[in-house]
């Protein structure tokens, strides 16, 4: 038996590295510190649907073959593709991603991470407007707003709240976890209470209805000292019941919600009574709130990335901070999903200069997100060819966007036989990134972290860096071979 | 064995103090030596040739965190400067942020082998060395960020200098980092609630320490540890009129701290830290009193950051410095705070003739560069890419070495400018011995890198050939053949391979990453104690915080013994 | 002229700014078929992909007949000539286009006349996202010249546009003339939500209705006619409206009045 200290956890982009790992016979048999889903991954990841050896089409079938088979005909599905589409890449280490890059620029191909779907925007939103923002840990210390904005923490990043907000002693301010309880215990007692009341137990007068809550006005604990969690969002959310206010925004419409906030940090008046459902004297409140707060930070997620307005919603949110700062110290940071998608912008972005939606078919890199970018990409029906890594576009595309995917060639490299892989044409297994193979990953806040290798792989399964070498080199041998022939053809 | 002979070159290699004189310089696998064997060895014909040690950039942002996120909020600056694949060289991007490899093509094709980044947080230092990796054919190093980590302000202000120098030693270790970069000390921890300092006596929030106590306190740790380079610093009210006494205020406080003779400080980007006025629209240089003041001391060394007007990118670890550039400009910013560590910023600038602030900048950089006398002290840099891009170096070589040069640019900047230019009353033009001090004997010497800015027998093999003639070009007039000899390496020689002919890159090999493993008598203790603080100030485990040896492509340890 | 004819359906895109009245100028149809262009990631011969033609009519310069709908970059930063394309045209059409005209007797695609600086665009048809906006991550809008697009238009349109004059006959999209600091925009019918968000001056005029009004523009008054350009006046009644007031701005927003009376119960108050 080992006990492993210090685990990355490779699941979303919180990256909770303080996760202990108990091994006996290379299995994982109890899991420390992780959340639900950290635990869950760690205990289930072998389950049925891992791939055990290469598979190849045959007469409509995916049949077993020889690792060499598999990367010859990968390696030549992409040497002679047209404009190829390289996609995935979040849930896989760096290393792995260095090498994808020199794949897709040998092949002239659109190499692509799931930003497209998820914090994409947020990225082009930077573009547009900057983005002040910082370390997680710069927050766990000094905040005292923090703002989540689009996003569920408590179901999609369980520990962010315990490790870097709202429940975290930093130096200059304290957790907030105790009134918290407090707070959830005073809620039962009057659940409790009221309950009496009814069965005719308690003597007391009805109670007035205390949290008798007028619709998004804010609550005057709003001014009180220490950490505030405020949530903004277009329907109650776990994370919502904890908060010391929560502003129920309607659907798409967080963007004038944002920009009436700016004119009023600008101190102008509005014209209107309410904006995106909230009365604008609440919102003259909040704006108070934000201004004489010490530090303050705005979390977003895809409740703003990916609601009308997409990459606008981010500039207009970094916009909002950028005019705080004129009046205290106001951050924002985007939510990010998969453990490593930070990770695949980084890399992308040092070898090619951009982060996301990378054409490499005129022998260099472009960018121009639905130019370039691997959806729009198949929704034209441009591709003639894909290698997949790492994601599962097969379920989360749109139906169009997948058959043009199926149509040509596809090459799937994962851990399991997930909806993507289903549907390749060459299939790769991998062994997975985090478990069974070591490497970097950077958090949502672009700190960089090791990823540790707690058991060996199944015989015979390669990590996505060794097969993506495999591959890179048999191109580089085809295409070596093409020119030779062409030269002697000549 | 591999050999290499380098014939007949007009040789200029200050540290030994060769002057321009015919010689064959030899080489035999990666170092110079005495002699090679004539007939074995494979030759380069260098007649009429100017022959240099590879050029060593002492402070430029190549790779890291802010470096990185300087080039995704940029694809208008890539845009416009592509680069194509080749069977040799991977593709990439510009402009102002070039892509890693075209990083290192660009920086061979000019001759250079040797490049400091100058800065790293700490917490970020894996990413600065993976990009590192990906940046070729040069050697590099980086200085972690420490001037306002809590450790060093806890530790100063109890005035425990032994304490603090094991903690250095530390993080040098652990960030596989070259030397200690302070920047605007105490203002980085105070931008951390959006405030700053403003004199170096002004006292840290929260701290009780001032800038002042940072700046000698790490000073004296530095010659405690006996590290190669000095403290590497940019100074407090960088960038804002006025503050050229500050400048001199920091100047005359390291004047406290001892010396055995060897340089306690680096200024960096001078430029940016000699502004004399009050506000924006009476700046002026104060490149006179800046001048004077080091012209009569030797306890330091600077680098110009010397303006060149294009569209750039600036970024530095000093968050305050550039929220005050949004401010100015309302371009795009970026804020990147570093929890315990640092912070830092990035604002998009296009330096313009016609302003009268940023002409006044081109006239300070150069000012300083030739009113200061002594070459070894004041070296050549634009702070890449904060006072423009790197590749503009041959400029800058043109204007220190031709007042043609610089009279012709000075001609087409603002009037207001003009008038106030120090350049006119200047008739220094540096020599090709001069040049070749200020572009790498004398950064090699004040980064002490012993191996390298020079041709002397047991240096590295590195070494640029320009195609130059001393003896027909008189660069003073033909400033523009000299700049594209210096913009395109006849030969860069990078550990004895030719790694560059004629400004094209014909051989890909990876240079190495130095750094200080630092023995110190007594090492800190890791202990439970250690580890808790390190819960309590970062929010990663101490077992993952660490560099480990892998993230090194191509390692160099240099081992230095230290008297603590 | 030089008559240009796809040899089929473009599945890749075709990157061919060699199209361009100022690249064939005194050329012969020999150079102009060896010109360089690119079909997905393979490098070809303009004509590898065209039949070229060429006739004695001196105007237009060029015309492409049928489809072009992947071939991208047409005109770009084209000065003189004119170019006309008989069916769609691919994206970055005269993109940073000096002058001359380009007409498309079909629908254009995203990023038509990215910054323009002067110059003549005509789009019988519809017109996509980004019409005159510049590229990612650069403010640097459309400067001058003139854009008519007799269809509608997508999202994202005349952003940062700093001159000039882009006239819609048809709907348009949201976020129609964002961060706009001078030059007109005209919209004939109908416009979409985030209308000149973040505009700091300039003018956009719209005689339909208005999907949603940010809540950052104040009404300034009510007016008859606004001039558009020197050949163009459009008739009001219009609601003033300055904005935005989130960037401090001095933009005027015109809104027809009678296409817009559930303003009036906001609005007409203040009046």
């Amino acid at each position: 038996m080992s006990v492993i200290n210090a685990v990355t956890c490779p699941i979303c982009g919180c990256l909770c590295d303080d996760i202990e790992v108990t091994v006996v016979n290379n299995e994982v048999v109890k899991v420390k510190n992780g959340c639900a889903v950290c635990e869950a991954k760690y205990m289930g990841y072998k389950s049925e649907h891992r791939i055990r050896q290469p598979l190849i089409r045959k007469d409509g079938k995916l049949v077993p073959v020889s690792m060499n088979e598999a990367v010859h005909k990968a390696a030549e599905i992409l040497a002679n593709a047209n404009y190829p589409i390289l996609y995935g890449w979040s849930s896989t280490n760096c290393e792995a991603q260095r090498v994808g890059v020199e794949l897709a620029e040998e092949v002239g191909g659109v190499l692509d991470n799931t930003a497209v779907v998820c914090h994409g925007p947020s990225l082009m939103g930077t573009q547009e407007v900057g983005i002040p923002t910082s370390t997680l840990g710069q927050i766990r210390h000094r905040a005292d707003v923090i703002i989540y904005w689009g996003c569920d923490p408590w179901s999609a990043h369980p520990r962010h709240l315990e490790r870097y907000t709202i429940f975290t002693e930093g130096r200059f301010e304290d957790s907030e976890w105790k009134s918290y309880l407090n707070k959830v215990k005073a809620a039962a007692g009057k659940k409790k209470l009221l309950s009496a009341q009814r069965a005719g137990l308690s003597k007391k007068a009805p109670a007035t209805v205390a949290e008798s809550v007028v619709f998004n006005k804010p609550p005057e604990t709003l001014q009180k000292e220490g950490r505030k969690l405020i949530v903004i969002d277009v329907r109650k959310s776990m994370t919502a019941e904890m908060a010391d206010y929560f502003i129920q925004v309607e659907p798409n419409k967080d963007y004038e919600l944002m920009q009436a906030l700016r004119a009023l940090v600008k101190d102008e008046e509005l014209d209107v009574d309410q904006v995106a459902g909230v009365p604008v004297e609440y919102l003259k409140e909040v704006v108070e709130t934000l201004v004489n707060c010490k530090f303050g930070v705005i979390f977003f997620g895809m409740g703003l990335t990916q609601s009308a307005g997409k990459f606008r919603n981010i500039e207009v949110a970094i916009s909002l901070t950028r005019d705080l700062n004129m009046r205290t110290k106001f951050l924002i940071m985007p939510m990010r999903g998969h453990f490593n998608v930070a990770g695949a912008n980084i890399v992308f972005a040092w070898q090619s200069g951009y982060a996301f939606g990378v054409d490499f078919s005129l022998g260099y890199p472009r960018y121009n997100p639905g130019e370039t970018t691997s959806m729009d990409v198949l929704l034209r029906g441009e591709s003639d060819a894909a290698l997949v890594i790492a994601s599962d576009p097969g379920a989360t595309f749109p139906k169009r966007a997948v058959q043009s995917l199926v149509k040509n060639p596809l090459i799937v490299i994962d851990p399991h036989m997930n909806a993507t892989a289903m549907l390749g044409d060459v299939v790769f297994p991998s062994a997975f990134v985090g478990i069974e193979v070591e490497g970097t990953a950077y958090r949502m806040d672009n700190v960089p972290l090791p990823l540790k290798k707690v058991v060996e792989p199944p015989e015979g399964i390669l990590s996505d860096e060794e097969l993506l070498k495999k591959i890179l080199e048999e191109v580089k041998s085809i295409k070596a071979q093409k020119t030779k022939q062409k030269a002697e053809g000549a | 064995m591999t050999e290499l002979l380098i014939k007949n070159g007009f040789v200029f290699d200050p540290l030994n103090g060769i002057n321009g004189e015919k010689m064959d310089i030899a080489i035999r696998d990666g170092k110079i030596v005495a002699s090679v064997n004539d007939s074995r060895a494979k030759k380069i014909d260098a007649t009429g040739l100017t022959v240099m040690p590879g050029a060593v950039d002492i402070h430029t942002h190549i790779a890291g965190g802010e470096v990185n996120t300087g080039r995704m909020i940029r694809p208008e600056d890539h845009v416009k400067d592509v680069v194509r694949k080749t069977a040799l060289t991977r593709s990439g991007t510009g402009y102002s942020i070039p892509s890693t490899f075209v990083t290192g093509y660009r920086y061979s094709k000019m001759g250079y082998t040797t490049v400091m980044n100058p800065s790293m947080a700490p917490l970020g230092a894996k990413h600065t060395h993976e990009e590192l990796n990906d940046i070729p054919l040069l050697d590099k190093a980086t200085f972690p960020l420490i001037g306002d980590w809590w450790f060093v302000l806890e530790y100063l202000q109890k005035g425990d200098l032994e304490g603090c120098a094991r903690h250095v030693a530390w993080m040098m270790e652990t960030t596989k980092g070259y030397a200690i970069k302070i920047v605007n000390p105490g203002g980085l921890e105070s931008w951390g609630f959006g405030r700053n300092v403003h004199s170096i006596d002004d006292v840290v929030p929260n701290f009780g320490i001032t800038p002042r106590e940072i700046i000698c306190g790490l000073a004296k740790v530095n010659t405690m540890l006996n590290l190669p380079h000095s403290i590497h610093l940019h100074t407090n009210n960088l960038g804002i009129p006025g503050n050229y006494v500050t400048t001199l205020e920091t100047m005359k406080a390291l004047e406290s701290v001892p010396t055995d003779g060897k340089p306690i400080c680096h200024i960096t980007h001078l430029q940016f830290s000699s502004f004399a006025g009050d506000n924006w629209g009476n700046m002026k240089s104060a490149a006179e009193e800046i001048s004077k003041y080091i012209n009569n001391h030797s306890h330091m060394t600077f680098d110009m950051g010397q303006v060149i007007f294009t569209d750039t990118t600036t970024m530095t670890a000093d968050g305050p410095f550039e929220y005050t550039l949004y401010q100015l400009s309302g371009h795009k910013w970026v804020n990147s705070d570093v929890e315990t560590e640092t912070s830092g910023g990035i604002i998009p600038m296009r330096y313009k003739r016609k302003s009268a602030v940023n002409a006044t900048q081109w006239s300070i950089g150069l000012e300083l560069a030739l009113l200061i006398e002594d070459p070894w002290k004041m070296f050549m840099t634009t702070d890449h890419p904060n006072a423009g891009p790197f590749f503009a170096y041959p400029k800058i070589i043109a204007w220190l070495t031709s007042k043609k040069a610089r009279m012709a640019t000075l001609a087409k900047c603002h009037k207001k400018a003009q008038k106030k230019s120090l350049l006119p009353s200047i008739k220094r033009e540096l020599s090709l011995y001069e040049l070749a001090i200020v572009t790498r004997a004398g950064q090699a010497r004040a980064l002490g890198l012993k191996g390298k800015g020079h041709l002397g027998v047991g240096a590295d093999a590195d070494v640029a050939i320009y195609n130059i003639n001393p003896e027909t070009l008189d660069i003073a007039v033909k400033y523009k053949t000299a700049r594209k000899a210096f913009d395109s390496a006849a030969y860069t020689i990078k550990d004895g391979v030719v790694v560059v002919k004629d400004g094209e890159v014909v051989q890909n090999v990876d240079g190495r990453t130095m750094w200080l493993d630092i023995k110190t008598a007594e090492q800190i203790k890791v202990d439970e104690e250690m580890k808790r603080k390190f819960k309590q100030y970062w929010t990663v485990e101490y077992e993952n915080y660490p560099v480990f040896d892998h993230y090194l492509k191509v390692p160099e340890a240099i081992t230095v013994k230290a008297s603590v | 002229m030089i008559v240009l004819t796809p040899l089929k359906n473009f599945q890749f895109p075709v990157h061919a700014e060699c199209i361009s009245p100022d690249v064939f100028q005194g050329k012969s149809v020999k150079e102009i078929a060896s010109l360089t262009v690119w079909e997905g990631n393979k490098k070809k011969k303009l004509g590898d992909l065209f039949k070229i033609e060429e006739t004695s009519a001196e105007t237009p310069s060029i015309i492409i007949n049928s489809d072009a709908s992947e071939v991208r970059r047409v005109g770009q930063g084209m000065k003189n000539g004119e170019i006309v394309i008989n069916g769609n045209a691919g994206m970055h059409l005269g993109e940073k286009m000096a002058g001359g005209k380009i007409t498309v007797n079909g629908n254009a695609n995203g990023w038509t006349g990215s910054s323009m600086k002067n110059g003549l665009i005509e789009i019988h048809g519809d017109a996509s996202d980004y019409l005159a906006s510049p590229y990612r991550g650069s403010t640097e809008g459309m400067r001058g010249g003139k854009i008519v697009v007799d269809g509608n238009v997508g999202s994202d349109s005349g952003c940062y546009l700093r001159g000039g004059v882009i006239i819609v006959k048809g709907n348009a999209g949201p976020f129609m003339g964002f961060h706009i600091s001078k030059g007109a925009i005209y919209v004939e019918k109908n416009a979409g939500n985030r209308l000149g968000a973040s505009m700091t001056g300039g003018k956009i005029v719209v005689s339909g209705s208005v999907d949603e009004l940010m809540p950052t523009f104040t009404i300034d008054g009510v007016k008859g006619k606004v001039k558009i350009d020197d050949t163009l006046k459009a008739e009001g009644p219009f609601y003033v409206f300055l904005g935005d007031l989130a960037e401090n701005g001095n933009g005027k927003l015109f809104v027809s009045q009678p296409a817009n009376p559930q303003l009036s119960a906001i609005y007409d108050k203040y009046l």
